[in-house]
């Protein structure tokens, strides 16, 4: 029981890997610019879906993933040019019900493209899985958990020890007293939204070889990483980090102790428990406004 | 800035009015301050000074009338142009960067005038930073780093230089704002009551850090409550009463004009 318990641990751990991902995303763009982007799911299906079809076309595959993290951060890019900034003077719900649009727009795009037959992209290496105290972790989950160390430590850098982070850090917390320093809140809300798709991007390229590629993944992986932001913080990184895996975890023993229906719905009870319970997240902070 | 500097006009108030509805916050005030000096703004509760402060700033557009800086239209710009422009303003309630450390606050503003608002602007200077770049770019960062500290140490606050802004205390919060506002190397800079809430101690620190300003060729505009601490530092003063300016002149000849003493006087008797 111990063992099974374990292994559904490690399954929840390679699942909140990615959503660590798509949570991280979720962070960024609600810190800089204070809005939910409810299409963050469907950066991780371009990622997933051009890396697979590049591959399936015969590009090697490392190549094929740097393409299409290029693609996903582009289309984060026209999505902020085209759809949010004409609409940067709407209230915050018009601005979800866009982002929603973007989302649904997005999956039909995907439908357009590439077609409702899963594409599957090849392991990022071979080898065999890892034993951990009795569990096992497949190679390209390690390399999903490599993605996530990389990306959290360039966003702790960026925001710890760049001129640029801090001013971000600076606009997040008073937009209007941060732009008469000339601190320039539309770049900086332009590139939240790059470089969340540029992470969604990733996230669904390094998980594209596990879970294959479809048109929709973005629907389930958009939802998870929002539930996995709320969980941990929409306001804190560290806190996108943790809500991802303690969602992915929860996720795998509700589906392994109680019923696999559980795996899908367990993250929504979630979501219920925590705006009623501690709506500020597990690391967020309590809202404060001066 | 020295000597050669003298004085010259570089902020003009032409016939400001700004009227909300039916009433009148500021009536037709015109003055101008100068490089280099300090420019008391008196008046009592409701006299229009804070409007005025938000008209400058271009929080709010006047009714009529205008304010221009050196060869430049502020009136009409947005909040973030004037201040490119080099108009600093601080507030009644200090207002700070939650999340930064005391010297990120005035990094950050340094930093923003430095690479002129346009980030991510300078990779090389990020990297060097994050530990990476050759000796002369390291000097340069380390430059901008050590005029930080100047200025910390000059508004007085050189030993909270790594604590969290949400521990300052409000006489804290003020001492840094003020700091952070003279990182930005404004032209003009607005204080609306920065000595209120002080012990003497800050209050000090305050009048230490506005003269320097203005021995550096910034034009101070201050409003302030404490008309003592104000008749003393300012070289200039303007009275508004009910939004019209009832007075200008030199604080001596201010603090014994008729019209002013009425002003005060028929405040507290209301």
């Amino acid at each position: 029981m111990i063992a099974q318990i374990w292994q559904y641990v490690l399954a929840g751990i390679a699942a909140g890997a990615i959503y660590a991902l798509i949570a991280a995303g979720f962070v960024l763009i609600y810190q800089v610019t204070g809005m939910i982007n409810f299409a963050q799911g469907e950066f991780a299906m371009i990622g997933a879906m051009t890396a697979s079809a590049l591959a399936t076309g015969g590009m090697p595959v490392f190549e094929a993933s740097a393409i299409a993290v290029v693609a996903a951060s582009a289309a984060g890019a026209l999505c902020y040019l085209l759809a949010i900034r004409p609409a940067r003077a709407a209230t915050g719900v018009t601005l979800i019900f866009i982002t929603l649009g973007l989302d649904v727009a997005l999956r039909g795009l995907g439908l357009l493209v590439w077609g409702t037959n899963p594409l599957s992209l090849p392991a990022f290496t071979g080898g065999a899985s890892v034993n951990v105290l009795g569990g096992v972790l497949s190679p390209q989950t390690l390399w999903v958990l490599l993605t996530d160390v990389l990306v959290f430590a360039a966003l702790y850098l960026f925001f710890r020890h760049t001129y640029a982070g801090t001013a971000v850090r600076a606009a997040v917390a008073n937009p209007p007293i941060a732009s008469t320093f000339g601190i320039p809140l539309r770049t900086f809300a332009f590139w939240s939204f790059v470089a969340a798709a540029a992470i969604g991007g990733l996230g669904g390229v390094v998980v594209a070889p596990i879970t294959s590629a479809t048109y929709d993944m973005g629907l389930t992986l958009g939802l998870a990483g929002f539930v996995a932001a709320v969980l941990g913080g929409l306001d804190s990184l560290p806190g996108a980090l943790v809500g991802g895996f303690v969602l992915g975890i929860i996720e795998k023993l509700a589906g392994g102790l109680i019923s696999t229906g559980w795996e899908q719905g367990v993250g929504f009870l979630i979501l219920v428990l925590v705006l009623v319970l501690r709506p500020q997240g597990l690391l967020g902070r309590a809202v404060r406004r001066a | 800035m020295s000597a050669i500097a003298a004085a010259t006009t570089t902020l003009e108030v032409r016939g400001v009015t700004m009227r909300f509805g039916g009433v009148v916050a500021v009536d037709d005030v015109t003055f101008s301050a100068r490089t280099a000096e300090v420019l008391g703004v008196m008046g009592p509760n409701g006299a229009g000074k804070t409007t005025l402060f938000n008209v400058i700033s271009g929080v709010q557009r006047p009714t009529s009338g205008e304010v221009t800086l050196g060869a430049a239209r502020l009136t009409g710009r947005r909040v973030e142009d004037v201040a490119a422009l080099g108009v600093t303003r601080t507030f009644q309630t200090p207002v700070m960067f939650w999340g930064l450390t005391v010297r990120e606050s005035v990094e950050v503003a340094l930093a923003a005038r430095e690479f002129g608002g346009t980030y991510p602007p300078a990779p090389w200077r990020e990297l060097v930073r994050c530990g990476f770049g050759t000796a002369g770019r390291r000097r340069e960062d380390t430059a901008l780093r050590e005029r930080a500290d100047t200025i910390l140490a000059g508004a007085g606050i050189a030993a909270m230089a790594d604590r969290a802004t949400e521990s300052l205390a409000f006489g804290e919060e003020r001492l840094l704002e003020l700091a952070r506002a003279l990182a930005a190397s404004p032209a003009v800079l607005l204080l609306d009551e920065p000595l209120s809430g002080l012990n003497p101690d800050e209050i000090e620190a305050v009048l230490a850090s506005i003269r320097a300003a203005r021995a550096s060729g910034v034009a101070v505009l201050l409003v302030e409550h404490a008309v003592g601490e104000l008749l003393a530092v300012a070289d200039r003063v303007v009275v508004l009463d009910h939004g019209r300016k009832i007075a200008e002149g030199t604080p001596q000849a201010v603090a014994v004009d008729p019209l002013v003493i009425d002003a005060y006087i028929g405040d507290a008797l209301e």
